[in-house]
Order: C-alpha cells, then sequence, then structure tokens
C-alpha cells in the first residue's frame, strides 16, 4: 500500500462516530444598510486608506498627487501610464525590489473587514507585497457585506493564486506595539473606481 | 506535590512586575478579542456552526484528505504524504536537496516546530531564515516560542533592541524603538527574500474542494516567501482540511477575532499551484499522531483546533507562568492537551496549569472542551504512573476518613483547633494548602451541625 492508503486506512480504521455536515445557509451574517461606507470605514481602521475618483478624474494624476516622491512605479494595467516597471516584463521578481508604488486591480472588497480580493493578474505577483506603497483599484459597485458573500463570489484564474488583502503589512511582534510595514507593502490605497 | 509546570511557574513568578506585565498584555489580547466577538450578533452561532463543521470533518477526514490531495494533484501541485516527523523531515529535505537549495525563508509554522525541522536541515547544511518578526527574533535568540501567535511577546523591546545591535541587524545602538527595529528587520528580512532559492509555508486551511492551501498572516511574509523563490513547500497538518469556501468562510470570520482581535488577518493567501512555469509546488500532509488521536473519545476533538491561541490569553495560569513554564512546544490549554495525546509520560506534568475554571471552553472558537478534557487527563495520572505521590497518599487517607461517618464527625468537629496551632508549623513546607498564601481558617461549628440546627429551627 502507498503511504497515502496506510494513512487513510489507519484514520478510516480509528474514527469512531461520524457527525453530519451542519447547514450553513441559516447563518445570520451581519449585513449593513450601505456597505461601500462600510467598507470605507473598516479599511481606515485596519491601517488603510480610501480615495474615490472623481468622473473626470485621470487615475494617473491621482496617483502621482498621492505619492508625489515616488520615482519607481510598477503596473501593468493599461490605464496606468506613469509605470516605469511592468511585472509582466520584468526578467524576474527579485527586479521588482525598489518599488516605491505599485498599482494593481482588486476585484470584491468586504465590508465588514476591509478584505479586496486580489487575483493573481500578473506575472510577477511580488508586485503586491514588494512594493513599499500598494495602490488598488476597486470598482465601488463590488463591494459585498461579509465573508460568506465574498467567497461565495471570489473569481480564481489560471495563475492558481489570489490573496485577500486588508490594509498595509503589520506586526506588533515587538513588546506588542503595532507597527505597519513589517515585510510587505507599508500602506495600501484603494482607489474606488466606477 | 510540584510538578514540572508549578515549579517553573514559581520561578516565573519570582518576578512580580514582570508577571503583572505579562497578564496584562495576554489579557489585553482576549480584551480584543471580547470587542470583535460582541460585535457581531450572530458570534455564538458561527462558534456552533465551526464546531459542528469541524466534528464534521474530522469524523470524515478520510473522504475529505482524498478529495483534497486529488485536487491538489489536478492543480498541479505534487501532494506528499508523512507518517511522523522523520518522514517529514526527509521528504523536505529531499525536495530542497534535488533542487540544490542552500537557503531556506519560511512563514511560521507550528507544525515544523512539532517535527523539529529547523534543526534536521540545518544539520544537513541547509539554511533555514524565519521571516515572521517574531519567530525570527526567537530563532535568533536561539529561543522557543513562548506562544503560538505571538512568539515574541514574552522579550521586552530593550531585549530586542539588544539582541538586533548584537546580530547586526540594528546600527543603531540604544536605539530600541519598536518601529525602528521592525524596520531594520525588515531590511534585513529583504535581502533573505531575495536571495534564497525555496520558500515554506504553514497553512492555516486545506481546502479538500478547490485543492487550494489557504495562509493567512498580518506581515505578508508567507507571500514575500513565496512570490520571489520558485520553489514553494506547503507543510499542514492532516486536520487542517476542511470542505469547501462555504466553510472556510466561517473559520476566516472566527481566526483573527479570536487569536488577535482583527476583523481579519492583513493576507489570507490562496495558493494552488507553482507561481510560474518552471517553479514547483509541493504540499506535505502530515500525520504525525493525528490518525491515533481521532480514536480516543475523550480527547479527539482536539483535533478541531485552528490554532488561534485564544485559549492562552485568557487562560489565567498561562498568562501568569508564561508559555516556558509549560514541557510542550505548545502551551497553554491547547498544548496541555495536545502534550498528553503526544506523551504522557513526558508532559503529565502540565495538567496541574489549570484551575478549571473552563475560561478556554468560554471562548474557543470551535468549542473544544479544553478544560474538562485536563480534568479526564487528571483522573488518568495514575495509569500513566506520573499522579503524585503524596497526594495519593492523602486522598487514599480522606477517602477511609470520609468513609466512617463517626471519625469524619469528630475530624470536621475539632478541625478548629487547628486554627490556634502556631503559624510556623502550619506554614511550613509540609503543608501545601498553605502554600504561597495564608492557611484558611477552619469554622467552629461544622457545615452538619449548622444544618442540623436550622432543621431543628425549621420544624419547632
Amino acid at each position: 500500500m502507498s503511504k497515502r492508503e496506510d494513512i487513510l486506512k489507519k484514520f478510516r480504521d480509528n474514527v469512531r462516530v461520524r457527525f453530519d455536515m451542519p447547514a450553513l445557509d441559516d447563518i445570520k451574517a451581519v449585513t449593513y444598510p450601505d456597505p461601500l461606507a462600510q467598507f470605507v470605514k473598516t479599511s481606515e481602521a485596519v491601517g488603510g486608506k480610501v480615495v474615490e475618483l472623481a468622473p473626470a478624474e485621470d487615475v494617473n494624476e491621482l496617483v502621482r498627487r498621492l505619492f508625489p516622491d515616488a520615482t519607481e512605479i510598477a503596473s501593468n494595467l493599461p490605464e496606468i501610464t506613469i509605470a516605469n516597471r511592468n511585472p509582466d516584463t520584468v526578467p524576474d521578481a527579485q527586479a521588482l525590489n525598489g518599488t516605491d508604488v505599485g498599482i494593481i486591480r482588486g476585484e470584491l472588497g468586504v465590508a465588514e473587514n476591509g478584505c479586496v480580493w486580489v487575483p493573481q493578474t500578473m506575472k510577477e505577483r511580488a508586485v503586491c507585497f514588494i512594493s513599499e506603497h500598494l495602490v488598488i483599484l476597486l470598482p465601488k459597485g463590488r463591494i459585498v457585506n461579509n465573508m460568506h458573500e465574498a467567497y461565495r463570489q471570489v473569481g480564481f484564474n489560471d495563475s492558481g493564486y489570489g490573496t485577500f488583502i486588508s490594509g498595509p503589512s503589520k506586526t506588533a511582534d515587538i513588546a506588542q506595539v503595532l507597527v505597519m510595514g513589517a515585510q510587505a507593502s507599508r500602506s495600501v490605497t484603494i482607489i474606488l473606481t466606477l | 506535590m510540584s510538578t514540572s509546570h508549578s515549579k517553573k511557574a514559581k520561578a516565573f513568578l519570582k518576578d512580580r512586575e514582570y508577571t503583572q506585565w505579562h497578564d496584562a498584555t495576554f489579557w489585553g489580547a482576549r480584551t480584543k478579542r471580547d470587542n470583535m466577538a460582541f460585535g457581531l450578533e450572530e458570534w455564538e452561532q458561527l462558534r456552533e456552526k465551526a464546531s459542528a463543521i469541524k466534528r464534521h470533518t474530522v469524523s470524515h477526514l478520510d473522504q475529505y484528505l482524498e478529495q483534497f490531495s486529488d485536487n491538489a494533484a489536478k492543480n498541479g501541485a505534487t501532494v506528499h504524504w508523512a507518517a511522523d516527523a522523520e518522514e517529514f523531515n526527509q521528504i523536505v529535505f529531499g525536495i530542497l536537496k534535488g533542487h540544490d537549495v542552500k537557503k531556506l525563508v519560511k512563514s511560521k509554522s507550528m507544525l515544523t516546530e512539532e517535527c523539529g525541522m529547523n534543526p534536521y536541515l540545518e544539520a544537513r547544511g541547509i539554511e533555514v531564515v524565519e521571516t515572521d518578526l517574531g519567530e525570527r527574533i526567537i530563532q535568533l535568540k536561539g529561543q522557543k516560542p513562548s506562544h503560538i501567535v505571538m512568539p515574541a511577546t514574552h522579550l521586552s523591546h530593550d531585549e530586542v533592541g539588544e539582541l538586533f545591535e548584537q546580530k547586526g541587524i540594528s546600527d543603531e545602538p540604544g536605539n530600541h524603538d519598536p518601529t525602528f527595529l521592525t524596520y531594520r528587520a525588515r531590511l534585513s528580512l529583504r535581502n533573505e527574500f531575495l536571495t534564497a532559492e525555496a520558500g515554506m509555508t504553514g497553512g492555516n486551511f486545506g481546502i479538500a474542494a478547490t485543492g487550494d492551501i489557504v495562509v493567512c498572516t498580518n506581515e505578508g511574509n508567507a507571500d514575500m516567501s513565496t512570490s520571489c523563490p520558485k520553489l514553494h513547500i506547503a507543510a499542514i497538518g492532516l486536520e487542517k482540511i476542511i470542505p469547501d469556501y462555504d466553510c472556510l468562510a466561517v473559520f476566516h470570520r472566527m481566526l483573527a477575532r479570536s487569536g488577535t482581535g482583527q476583523p481579519t488577518t492583513t493576507y489570507t493567501s490562496h495558493f494552488r499551484k507553482a507561481r510560474c512555469s518552471d517553479g514547483e509546488f509541493h504540499i506535505v500532509l502530515v500525520d504525525n499522531g493525528r490518525s491515533d488521536w481521532v480514536a480516543d473519545p475523550d480527547h479527539w476533538e482536539v483535533l478541531k483546533c485552528i490554532r488561534c491561541g485564544e485559549c492562552m490569553n485568557t487562560c489565567p495560569v498561562y498568562r501568569r507562568s508564561g508559555g516556558y513554564s509549560y514541557s510542550y512546544f505548545i502551551p497553554g490549554p491547547i498544548g496541555i492537551n495536545l502534550g498528553m495525546l503526544r506523551d504522557p509520560s513526558q508532559h503529565s506534568g502540565n495538567v496541574s496549569a489549570c484551575t478549571l475554571c473552563n475560561s478556554c471552553q468560554c471562548v474557543c472558537p470551535v468549542k473544544i472542551d479544553l478544560g474538562d478534557q485536563v480534568y479526564k487527563w487528571r483522573q488518568k495520572l495514575q495509569e500513566f504512573g506520573t499522579a503524585s505521590k503524596s497526594k495519593k497518599m492523602m486522598c487514599d487517607a480522606m477517602s477511609s476518613a470520609f468513609g466512617i461517618p463517626a471519625l469524619y464527625d469528630a475530624a470536621t468537629r475539632s478541625a478548629h483547633l487547628l486554627n490556634k496551632m502556631p503559624h510556623g508549623l502550619v506554614h511550613c513546607g509540609l503543608n501545601p494548602w498553605a502554600e504561597g498564601h495564608e492557611m484558611m481558617a477552619f469554622p467552629k461549628k461544622p457545615f452538619h451541625k449548622i444544618f442540623g440546627e436550622l432543621e431543628k429551627e425549621e420544624k419547632s
């Protein structure tokens, strides 16, 4: 027998009582009168920043205004014209080190915890973590109340990777003092788009 | 009557100020959890569901493991099965050696701690770099985690600052500001991420329906560890497999709220395949006792644990004795029970680290009967040959006294005479009831007498 079969057989032999799966559709999960407003509030509570793109505004100008000192900007999004690094064409992930601002797209925002679903849509996903500052473009019509709704809607593409991001990288491992910017992005700005 | 835990706890308690700080720090985590839990009307319903899902999943793990393994393989992952710690270490070393890996960056995994993986790999010439800040600190200090979620919280910022100065991570002697130290660690670890040939993660969940490995971190270190190197190894205990995304939603909502009092961890990452066409993704499923534990009618439910760490934060004994007072590598209520399943002859010294207040099982997000289980272990100490001999003698004496009503009556009626004994005699080392506090005063009238008098009064 293979190792897998050995272990599975042992489990099968040793389980004493088998329990049924509970119903999950009766969970009375939190909903909000205005999920978008709640999403903004929660995102700020977890250390993120949310700005709304004005109807006539150019997203590149907005990013420039938010990060006037940024020189290395990475993105593969067609509407981003100020990027001088492209995660699709860099030779390797390491080449993205030193990125001041990375700009990516989010698919779904979650009101209860500020999570934004980011499936991998670039060759080097390191751009989502290695950038000092991360900007996520998120359509404001794509906000759900809670994780139950979110997990029913998340899309997975062929890359085989997706992540929820809620605010900047953080740690309290030294004396329980909360510090933003542990190993990944030191700030996260969500730009709400139409 | 001292146990291994009580001896170490006694040493811990010598520093009163530190004990108070330790107690307050972890109680702070409990308070944050409460704010989160009370903020959701459905919290208790979520706990019920989480417990029921886990009961179902753990008792059908054979089926879910098969499904997980098949789906992960379909996604392109290589799935390995390890019966024990030795096999796990061999498998990991084999993969690393096959890729000529010299440096491995890894995110937090209590499973690798359980298997003693780091020393195994280091002895074979592979440099292992912990990338969770807390884990990195204790790795540099040559210590073990004192808590499963906040592994270095027992250290002060001065201790961390001095450590960083010694190790060349900090170049500003005396600057022990946590923000500064975190930034210095960030720079040092950034270099490790960029130069490692392989990344390793644990797994908070494995999803049977999709073959995903799900990893939750606040620092983003699991993602940094797996987005630079081309080789990713995920190590996961069998019991971490859950059926699908609907179940994941329930656990995701509870894990960070329980563990650190956050609505979510910063990152919740789903891994299905290697990150590039010339990369590899290996998943190692580890048994190491779990398939035996599921047969234990009193203790199998510890397999429901999602390792949030909240039972430690709430435990009055953990808060006042610290992680290093326990002999098992996982401390606190869950650690007491896991240690006993692992080896009762080694870890019986921990079952005294419980007041049976049951705070742990009141906050456990998956409703493991942690305190009740500790009680059950205590009943079995005799069987393991680890029961205290003096306690046994006392219990035997008490059961014979309680068996003879006249003797029992005489004893309770005259007990108050002990109050008049010289203080030094009553508070000598032979009387464990007067250790660390004053001996109680025995009442002049025993309960039986008061009760009899009341009965008489009522009748007249």
